[in-house]
This record gives structure tokens, C-alpha cells and sequence, in this order.
């Protein structure tokens, strides 16, 4: 069983080992665990041959993206006498998705680390971990464990004694899902509102402040001592034997209705319907488990047929019609009304939405107020039509893909469970509430 | 050496342009309209509203034009099937929460909202929820916001920030709560705050002065130059029943780029005044007797004959008008004075070389270049025998006692001046509004102005009048179009030398000597 | 401005007869001007310390006025319209007074499947403030859901002032108001 349970024997802990340790997040106890031997190996080391071992670790993103984090690293220009900038991207809140709040709460210090090299890999002296404000433990944990590390002279000027530096901060955010988009969050930390910018030009080009700027996930960046201490090829193995572009291991955050929900750190290419019953043990109340939406609340979701025969990396899960994304699994089970969990995810888009694009502004709220409208028992044969094209409008024609994220929980959702839509339709009848799950 | 070009096509059409261009420039010189809502060329990209998506050959997604630059061979479709649905999606999410009140909406008829609907947008909608509502509020300045109709395109907010450097607009709140939002207390009172109106693509942002006061469609529209200052702000001028309406800005990126500041925009009301002369006059025994031109010139080249012509003109006359009077001033041996109202300077900062400048009038320069000499106290070197020629200047009281050193006083105005009772003989003139000229800017910058309107009864256009007075003292001055008087000029004054109505056009040029001009 | 009828108006807060027309006392003076100084070292622009400034504003006022922005612009060297442009883009930044106690209840899809409304409705009930948004009568309480809190594996996760709770259920909302008194 994953955090806050006991780990499950089929877990493999790399990031997670030493979740609910108290003493693991003191620099003194990160040490003794093996931390920051990687930071001090780092800094005697070339930039780019830091950026190699990433490169060939095979890692990537784990925001959502999954783009290869050691590429990414090499779009920094070395050398063009601009400030670099290094944001951790801590925003998480995709719902559904949990795994970085532990990973800042637990072990603080992995994560201090990780910026450290990040920052320094791309010529970096500055790191901004931006968390979101509503994490005010992992944000007072992070802050405390910023002025020890700084106090301690593992971070600053001359970080680890070698003479570079390398300097972090924390950042708090204000409230703002659309704050953990990266351009926005560049924004964001700007002082500015939260709006995403229009690419290009890209952040390795003009990021943060105008300058080029690198945006890393949390548990991208955690992942990092860990390549360095045990090389590349430890980390590369960790894969299913045939698809070597998902490497490492992946804390997933399941939650919803299942039996143990919390955070699991297995393998890339773990089964997935075993990871659901034998790890997560499953709906609970002997329920059946109707829909899964794997990897945060914006990728599609799909029955648990689907669910069942998908293997957990990038590729298996884009296999099964859904994404990996956050990793932050939504178990649904069969007592939910699937227009009613729709429309939630609806709504908290039009909430979030920034404003900027008209697709976006217009569309999350109008699609709400439709998904709302049909729940309420006042649905029309239309709405089903007309849902889709809004969804279509807007897809794929915005700056972010917050307007995106919106559509596909209604595209995917009417795709396999249309007939509950229906039903609400044709019989004018409210869902009723389910009981609560104890 | 030519500058680097880059082709591609548009629509099917070649187009070569300079790099870096995007793709909604390079349209328009390809002859395209790509329909676009927050993009301006004066401000900065935005490319929110979404409604400029075109489809690029090669690209996965569809483009905002306003945000892709040109590339080489690049292949553009602007009408195709997928791009015109998706700006029919824009358009149905921009109606939604719009209210359909076109019927009662200043911007109705000059609306890209109803334009681009009307072209390439739903017959009908299929929003069936409530729609949102948010009261009218008072921006302060000249400005009303009426957010029902606004569709967040933030070109006000960019405006107000990088352009005018005064930042007292924000989008508040998000999602479709969002609106433009303001400080209590903090009013668009900048004084080149209400070309956000101009810029509002939709009935969001209205002009409290025209509020109501006519239809878009009702409006007839010439080009001219404000005189609200020696800038020379390219403006439109708007009329209906031979009313000015307003003025508009007129793009020109070498005086004004798309702006004209506030005091300019409201000076067009000292064209509808009401105490206008409309009829020639001479002086009898029992007060003023109205007279055909004929014997009114006449009597003026009575009163002219064997005195020197003192003239105190408008520096609001045109270059025409100037020119014809300094020939008199110089057949007479006389002097050509004028005085300039002067005020605060009120700079766009976002722009270069641009203001509202402390000249409050629009052809000072003009003025000099024909040899009138700017003066505090014009009326001052009035000599006993001079006989006076009030031509459109302001008369103010204390100028009253030098004036009645002249042992004669013409009157060749709009109105009559101040406290001139005794005046031999009045003649009419028009406004700029109602006659065709040019002025001269600050930066020596020739601008044509158009004939907006019908001048009042019998008054003509300044020029036209003292051509005929010339004709009465015995000059070969026959001129029938402000363009053959332009072309004296020119083959007079050095400074226009090479000039001609159609060289400058409807831009402007510089005189001979200045360089390119004011402008970004 | 009010808002008509809007897809997720539900949770903003509702202008309440709360004496928010004290005079405003500047916040950044003293010890908290400092730490802003010091805060400012660590980015090359004045403007990234805005919210961290308004959280500093909203510490020692518990709130953001209009008057607290104005100082805040002051401080930062921008216009208040810029920062109210922000501060109305962050949900956290509260524009009107709110009880000694604010309660945000995270009923965001996956604590929704869990039952998070009921939760809602228990401390809607239990701290006598009936609506969200509303602060109780005894000044104690104002309720309001919020969007995902990030703890959806201990649904259902709750934030009273800065404290996080996790795996509040209609059993537990008692206990929790027993500890906010």
C-alpha cells in the first residue's frame, strides 16, 4: 500500500522511501540518507554531462507533458551571458493529483537538491520553486528546509563549497489552477495574473524575467540525485522491455472511490488493472470500479474495461485512449452518475479558466451551465450535439489547453456512457445522490 | 542593397514581404481581411480572442495570424473550411453573453462583432442559459462601459498600459466572470484616454460626448487634420445634415500612428457654432448693410487702395489661404502678423513624437513660412493710414485699443470678432471643415484636409475671397481651386517647391529641407 | 461590480455589512517593510514581490481593501488598477472581510464522488452561516467550497485559516469546530 499506508511489496521506492520519515526532512537527516552527495558530485561536474545522464536516463516530465527532461535542459543556451532561471514548477493541482505535496512535505531536502543540480546543469544561479498557497504545510516545510540548506552552505553563493552559485527560493502562489500552466506560472511569479503566453517564444528562449528559463515538475526534479547516485542505465532499466521511452519509476496519486487511496511509486509498465485491485484493493464496498481517469482530471476517461489491460508509462496509457498526465488517477465507481462527475469536472474548468482565450471563457462556463441544466432534469435532445460541438470549438485553438481539458472529460465521457446522458434526457429525471462512501 | 523579402501566399495570392511580419499585415497587402477582434497594429499582440485562426499548410493546429509570423513559401488559407468553422465558433462564444441590442448600441454599423457575424458567423444561436449581466459604469473622461458587450479583447487595457503609460484599466476576475475593471477613484482622465472608443471593436467602450447622437450608417466621413494643435493628428471627419458629429483619428504613422488626443477630439465643436457670418457686409450709415461679394470686394479694394495692409490672421488658415494673403501683404508693402493660444504639452508616450502640443492651432508653421511674423500682441505695429484685415484671428479686449489705430479694419472671418464694431466691410469665410487647403504641421509636414461640410449662406473659403480681392486691386490672381492656389505656392515658396495635391495626397510630405517626420 | 448569472459565481464571496470602512493603517512600515526589502533582493523586479506583498498585506489585515492595494502599488511603484487586476485573479486574496475562522471545503471532483458536499452542508449548518460565503452571525465562520485543494487521496481535505485538514467527513466537522472556536 502506497503513502499514507504501509508500501505494498510489488512498490518500487525511490522518491517515496522515505515518505512519513519526520527525520528524513532535516538537511542533517537527508545526509545521513545518502542526500546530496549527488549535489556536491554535480557541481565538480560539466553542465552538459549532467545534462547527458538525464538525457540518457530516459527521463521525462512528470507535470503531465512527459517531454524528455535532459532535452529540455539542452535547449538552455550555455554561455549567452543572460541570467538563467530554473522554475519548480509546485503548483499541483490538477485534480486528482497529490504526489508532489508529499514529496515536499516528506523530503524537502530531495526536492532542494534536485533544483540545485537542475539549476546549475542549465546555467542557472537562481531556482524559484513556485508552490501553490493552499499547500501551507509543504510551503512552511520548503521554506524552513530553504533556510537550513542555505544556512548550512548548501545552497547560496558558494554552494557545497564549490565555489558556484546556486540559489534557491520559494515562492507562494495565491490560487489559481491555471497558475501551474508554465508560462503562466512565469507570470504568476512575475507579479502579474496568471495568463499563459503565447509560444513562441519558448522559455528556453524568453522564460522568467525575459531571460531563458527551464520550468521542471517536482517530481521531475526529485528524480534527478537519484539518476546522478545510481547512473543512467539503473534508471533506464526501470521500463517494460519493450518501450524503452518510459523509464524510471512514477508516483501515482489515486484517489476517489477505492478502497486505499494515496500515493504509489511502482515501476513504468506496471499492470494497471492489478495496480488498481491488488494495490489500491479496488472500489470499495464491493463495488465496481465504472470509469478511471488515469492521469488528472484532464485526460480522458475511460471504463474500466479499458482500464483493466492498460499498462502505466506514457505509451501504455495513450494505448488505452487516455493519458499518464499527472498521474492522478480518479477512480469512479458504478454508484456515480457519470453527467454528474462531467459536470463537476466542467465547472471546476470554467472556474479556473483565466479568460484570456474566448473559446475557453465562453465555452467552460456555457458547457457548465449545459451539463448543469441536463443533471437538473432539463436536458433537451440538442444538448447532447450541441455539448460536442462546443467541445470541438474548443479544442486545439487556444493559447493553453486549459479549454482543452475542459472538452475531453465531455468528449471522452459521451463517447462511452452517452446512455446516461440520455437516460437524464429522455426521463426528466435527477440523478439520485449517491450515498456517501464512508 | 534591398531589404530581405519573404514569399508566401496568402489565399492564393503571392505576397512578398519584410521579415517578421505577421501573418495579418501580410495579408492585408495581399488584399485579405482576416478577421480579428483583440490584434491592432498599434499595440501589442495579445492573441486572445482567437478569431484571426488561419489555416497554414504543414502546421498541426490551426494559426492565430496575429501571432505567426511569415515564413518563406509559407501557404495560407484564410477561407477554408476549417478555419472559417473555427471563427464561426469564436463568434457564437463571443454572442452568447452578448445582448442583442444592436438597434439601441452607438457601435451598431461600425461593429466588427455584427460585421464579422453578419459575414461569416451563425443564422441563429444555441445558447439557451441565462445570460450574464454587469451594469453600465462611468470609466470617467469621455468614456462609458457597457460590459454586456464586452468580449475581453483587452485592447483598452493595452492601450491604457503601453501605449498611454498610464495604467488605470485591468481585467478583473477570471473565467466568464472577467471584466474590465478599473480603481475607485482612478478615472480615465488621461488626456489621450479616449481613443480606447476608437479602439473597442465592439459597443463596450462609447464616447459620453456622441452617446446616442447618431447612427454609424447616418454619418458621412472626410479626411482632414485637426487644429486642436501644431501636431497635425490625421483625423476623420464626421458629419451628418451638414453637422460635425466628431472626429476620428486617421492612421498615418509618420504624425499620429492611430491615436489624437483628447482636447483635439473635442474641438471639433467650435465647428458647429451658431454665430456664424454668412452674408458680406459694408458699413453704412445705420449699422451693417448686407451686400453681394461683388460690391463687398469692392469695397474692400476701396478701403486697401494706396494703404498698407496690416493682417493679423488665424494660424488655423490653410497654406492657401496664407499665401494669397501674404501676396497682398506684399503688393501693399504691408505686415502679416498672427498669434498661437498656447497650453500644456500632453505627450502619447508610447509613441514617438507625438502630443498634444503647446501650440493650440494647427498651420503656425505655415504661418512663418509665408512670412507672418508670430506675435503676443499681433495688433500691436498697427500704424495710423494701415488699413486692417482681420482674417479669422481671435480678437481679445486689450487688443481692442491697437486696433483702433487702424484708419480702416476688414473682416474676413467666421465669425465676428470680439468688441470689432467699426469694421468698413465684413466678408465670410469658411472653416476648414468647409473648404479643401493644407497646413503645415510643427515638423513641417504639408497635410491636405478635405471639405467635410457646406459652408454657412455666402461665406467661402479664405483663399477664394482674397483671390478676388487681388482680381479688385488689379492682380492677376484668378484662381478657381484651392489646388491652383497650392501650385502658386509651390512655384513660389522654396519650402513647397516640388509640391502638388497629388504628390502629397491624403499622407502628407514634408517641405523641402525636414526630414521624414513625427511618428513611430 | 455584481455579477449576473455565471457558470461558477457560487463561490465568491458576498459583501456582508462588515465595518470595512475602517481608515487603512499602512502595513509596510517597520518590521514588515523590512522583511518586503528583503524580500525584494530575491528577484530582479520590484512587481515579482506582489504576492508575496499581498500576502503580507492580507497577514496583518486579514484581508485585501482597496485602500491595502493602493499601499501595495505604492510600495511596488505600480498603479492600483494593476494590482487590483491581480489580486481579483487569485482566489485566495479575500476582498471582503470574512470570519475569525475562514473554512474552505474542497469539493472539486474527486472529494465530490467521496461525499465533499455533505461535508459542505454539515459546516454550512454547524456554524450557522447557512450560505457560502456568508459569515456567521457571531462573526466566527465564513464557509465557501473551494476548487481542488491537491490532497484528493484524503478526501475530504479542509482549510481552516492555514491550517490543512485532511479527511474531514459530516462525522468530523463537529470536531474540527470544537478546535475553531
Amino acid at each position: 500500500m502506497g503513502y499514507p499506508h504501509k508500501p505494498h511489496p510489488r512498490e518500487t521506492q525511490v522518491l517515496s522511501t522515505h515518505f512519513g520519515t519526520a527525520d528524513a526532512r532535516t538537511a542533517e537527516g537527508w545526509k545521513q540518507r545518502g542526500g546530496y552527495k549527488a549535489l556536491q558530485n554535480a557541481l565538480g561536474m560539466d553542465p552538459l554531462a549532467i545534462q547527458q545522464v538525464v538525457k540518457d536516463s530516459g527521463l521525462r516530465g512528470r507535470g503531465g507533458a512527459g517531454f524528455p527532461t535532459g532535452l529540455k535542459w539542452s535547449f538552455m543556451k550555455q554561455g549567452d551571458g543572460k541570467p538563467h532561471y530554473l522554475c519548480c514548477n509546485a503548483d499541483e493541482s490538477e485534480p486528482g493529483t497529490f504526489k508532489d505535496r508529499e514529496i515536499m512535505r516528506w523530503t524537502p531536502h530531495a526536492l532542494i537538491e534536485g533544483c540545485a543540480i537542475g539549476a546549475y546543469a542549465i546555467g542557472a544561479e537562481t531556482a524559484y520553486i513556485y508552490i501553490r498557497g493552499e499547500f501551507t504545510e509543504p510551503l512552511d516545510v520548503m521554506e524552513r528546509a530553504v533556510a537550513e540548506a542555505r544556512a548550512a552552505g548548501i545552497i547560496g553563493k558558494n554552494a557545497m563549497g564549490s565555489g558556484k552559485t546556486v540559489d534557491v527560493w520559494v515562492h507562494k502562489g495565491a490560487g489559481a489552477y491555471i497558475c501551474g500552466e508554465e508560462t503562466a506560472l512565469m507570470n504568476s511569479l512575475e507579479g502579474k495574473r496568471g495568463n499563459p503566453r503565447i509560444k513562441p517564444p519558448f522559455p528556453a528562449v524568453a522564460g522568467l524575467f525575459g531571460m531563458p528559463t527551464t520550468i521542471n515538475n517536482v517530481e521531475t526534479l526529485t528524480a534527478v540525485p537519484h539518476i546522478l547516485n545510481n547512473g543512467a542505465d539503473w534508471y533506464k532499466k526501470m521500463s517494460r522491455p519493450d518501450n524503452p521511452k518510459s523509464t524510471g519509476t512514477k508516483l501515482w496519486s489515486v484517489c476517489g472511490n477505492i478502497t486505499r487511496p494515496g500515493n504509489y511509486e511502482v515501476e513504468m509498465g506496471f499492470p494497471f488493472g492489478e495496480f488498481l485491485q491488488d494495490l489500491c484493493g479496488g472500489a470499495p464496498n464491493g463495488r465496481k470500479i465504472k470509469a478511471v481517469i488515469p492521469g488528472g482530471s484532464s485526460v480522458p476517461i475511460i471504463t474500466w474495461e479499458e482500464a483493466e489491460s492498460a499498462v502505466m508509462d506514457y505509451e501504455g496509457m495513450v494505448a488505452a485512449g487516455t493519458m499518464l498526465g499527472s498521474a492522478g488517477c480518479i477512480v469512479i465507481d458504478e454508484a456515480q452518475s457519470m453527467p454528474r462527475q462531467i459536470a463537476r469536472l466542467a465547472r471546476f474548468y470554467a472556474h479556473e479558466s483565466c479568460a484570456q482565450c474566448t473559446q475557453c471563457r465562453e465555452g467552460t462556463a456555457w458547457t457548465t451551465k449545459i451539463l448543469e441544466r441536463i443533471c437538473a432534469g432539463d436536458g433537451t435532445a440538442e444538448d447532447l450535439d450541441t455539448l460536442l460541438s462546443i467541445a470541438d470549438n474548443m479544442t486545439g485553438k487556444t493559447i493553453c489547453v486549459l479549454s482543452d481539458s475542459c472538452a475531453t472529460p465531455v468528449v471522452s465521457g459521451l463517447q462511452r456512457w452517452r446512455h446516461e446522458f440520455e437516460a437524464l434526457i429522455t426521463r426528466k429525471t435527477v440523478h439520485a445522490v449517491p450515498a456517501v462512501v464512508a | 542593397m534591398t531589404a530581405p523579402r519573404v514569399n508566401l501566399t496568402i489565399e492564393g495570392r503571392p505576397v512578398s514581404v519584410a521579415p517578421g511580419t505577421n501573418l495579418i499585415e501580410a495579408a492585408k497587402q495581399a488584399g485579405v481581411l482576416i478577421p480579428h477582434y483583440c490584434y491592432h497594429p498599434g499595440l501589442p499582440v495579445a492573441g486572445v480572442c482567437r478569431m484571426c485562426l488561419v489555416e497554414v499548410e504543414k502546421f498541426p493546429k490551426l494559426a492565430p495570424a496575429c501571432a505567426t509570423a511569415v515564413a518563406e513559401g509559407q501557404v495560407v488559407h484564410v477561407h477554408s473550411e476549417k478555419a472559417r468553422e473555427a471563427r464561426k465558433g469564436v463568434l457564437e462564444m463571443l454572442l452568447i453573453n452578448h445582448p442583442l441590442d444592436c438597434p439601441i448600441c452607438d457601435q451598431s454599423g461600425e461593429c466588427e462583432l455584427q460585421d464579422y457575424t453578419y459575414q461569416e458567423g451563425r443564422a441563429d444561436s444555441r445558447y439557451r442559459e441565462p445570460k450574464r449581466f454587469n451594469p453600465v459604469e462611468d470609466f470617467g473622461g469621455d468614456v462609458l462601459y457597457v460590459p454586456n458587450r464586452c468580449i475581453l479583447c483587452t485592447r483598452c487595457v493595452r492601450f491604457m498600459d503601453d501605449v498611454a503609460h498610464d495604467n488605470v484599466l485591468n481585467v478583473s476576475e477570471r473565467g466568464d466572470r472577467a471584466f474590465i475593471g478599473k480603481f475607485e477613484g482612478k478615472d480615465l482622465t488621461h488626456e489621450w484616454a479616449a481613443n480606447v472608443v476608437d479602439l473597442c471593436p465592439v459597443g463596450a467602450l462609447l464616447s459620453k460626448d456622441f452617446l446616442n447622437k447618431a447612427r454609424a450608417w447616418e454619418l458621412d466621413r472626410t479626411a482632414s487634420v485637426c487644429t486642436g494643435c501644431s501636431q497635425g493628428c490625421n483625423i476623420i471627419v464626421e458629419t451628418r445634415d451638414n453637422v460635425v458629429m466628431r472626429y476620428r483619428p486617421r492612421s498615418n504613422e509618420q504624425v499620429n500612428d492611430f491615436f489624437m488626443c483628447d482636447h483635439g477630439r473635442m474641438s471639433y465643436r467650435g465647428l458647429n457654432r451658431r454665430d456664424r457670418i454668412d452674408v458680406p457686409s459694408i458699413l453704412g450709415g445705420k449699422g451693417y448693410d448686407a451686400v453681394d461679394w461683388d460690391v463687398a470686394l469692392d469695397g474692400a479694394a476701396r478701403v486697401l487702395k494706396g494703404k498698407r495692409a496690416y493682417v493679423v490672421a488665424s494660424p488655423n488658415l490653410s497654406n492657401e489661404s496664407l499665401h494669397l494673403l501674404s501676396r497682398l501683404i506684399k503688393k501693399t508693402g504691408g505686415v502679416g502678423t498672427f498669434r498661437i493660444e498656447t497650453g500644456h504639452e500632453a505627450p502619447l508616450p508610447g509613441v514617438k513624437d507625438l502630443s498634444l502640443r503647446a501650440d493650440r492651432a494647427a498651420n503656425g508653421t505655415g504661418a512663418e513660412l509665408m512670412g507672418f511674423t508670430r506675435s503676443n500682441t499681433p495688433f500691436a505695429g498697427i500704424a495710423a493710414g494701415d488699413a486692417l484685415i482681420i482674417a479669422d484671428a481671435e480678437v481679445k479686449p486689450e487688443d481692442l485699443a491697437a486696433i483702433g489705430q487702424a484708419s480702416a479694419v476688414i473682416v474676413l472671418s467666421t465669425s465676428m470678432p470680439a468688441g470689432v464694431t467699426r469694421a468698413a466691410v465684413v466678408l465670410p469665410v469658411s472653416t476648414h471643415a468647409e473648404e479643401e487647403g493644407t497646413f503645415t504641421n510643427l515638423r513641417g509636414r504639408v497635410q491636405r484636409f478635405l471639405q467635410a461640410k457646406a459652408a454657412p449662406g455666402m461665406a467661402r473659403p479664405t483663399w477664394f475671397a482674397v483671390s478676388d480681392l487681388l482680381g479688385a486691386l488689379g492682380e492677376s490672381a484668378q484662381y478657381f481651386m484651392a489646388s491652383e492656389v497650392f501650385a502658386s505656392l509651390a512655384a513660389s515658396n522654396a519650402g513647397f517647391a516640388g509640391l502638388s495635391y497629388d504628390t502629397v495626397g491624403l499622407r502628407g510630405l514634408p517641405i523641402a529641407g525636414e526630414p521624414a517626420g513625427a511618428g513611430r | 461590480m455584481s455579477h449576473g448569472p455565471s457558470a461558477t459565481g457560487g463561490a465568491a464571496l458576498k459583501t456582508g455589512g462588515h465595518g470595512h470602512h475602517e481608515k487603512h493603517v499602512p502595513v509596510f512600515v517597520g518590521e514588515t517593510e523590512k522583511r518586503l526589502q528583503e524580500l525584494l533582493t530575491r528577484y530582479p523586479t520590484k512587481q515579482a514581490a506582489l504576492l508575496p506583498a499581498l500576502w503580507m498585506l492580507q497577514e496583518a489585515r486579514g484581508w485585501v481593501s482597496e485602500e491595502g492595494m493602493a499601499e501595495v502599488a505604492t510600495v511596488l511603484g505600480l498603479t492600483p488598477a494593476y494590482v487590483k487586476g491581480v489580486v481579483t485573479f487569485y482566489t485566495m486574496y479575500h476582498q471582503h472581510p470574512v470570519g475569525k475562522h475562514f473554512i474552505q471545503v474542497c469539493t472539486t471532483s474527486p472529494c465530490h464522488v467521496c461525499g465533499a458536499e455533505d461535508v459542505v452542508k454539515a459546516f454550512l449548518e454547524q456554524t450557522g452561516c447557512g450560505e457560502l460565503g456568508v459569515t456567521s452571525a457571531d462573526g466566527k465562520y465564513t464557509v465557501i467550497e473551494v476548487e481542488c485543494l491537491g490532497a484528493c487521496g484524503f478526501a475530504t481535505p479542509v482549510m481552516v485559516n492555514s491550517d490543512f485538514l485532511e479527511s474531514i467527513t459530516p462525522a468530523t466537522v463537529a470536531d474540527v469546530l470544537k478546535r475553531y472556536g
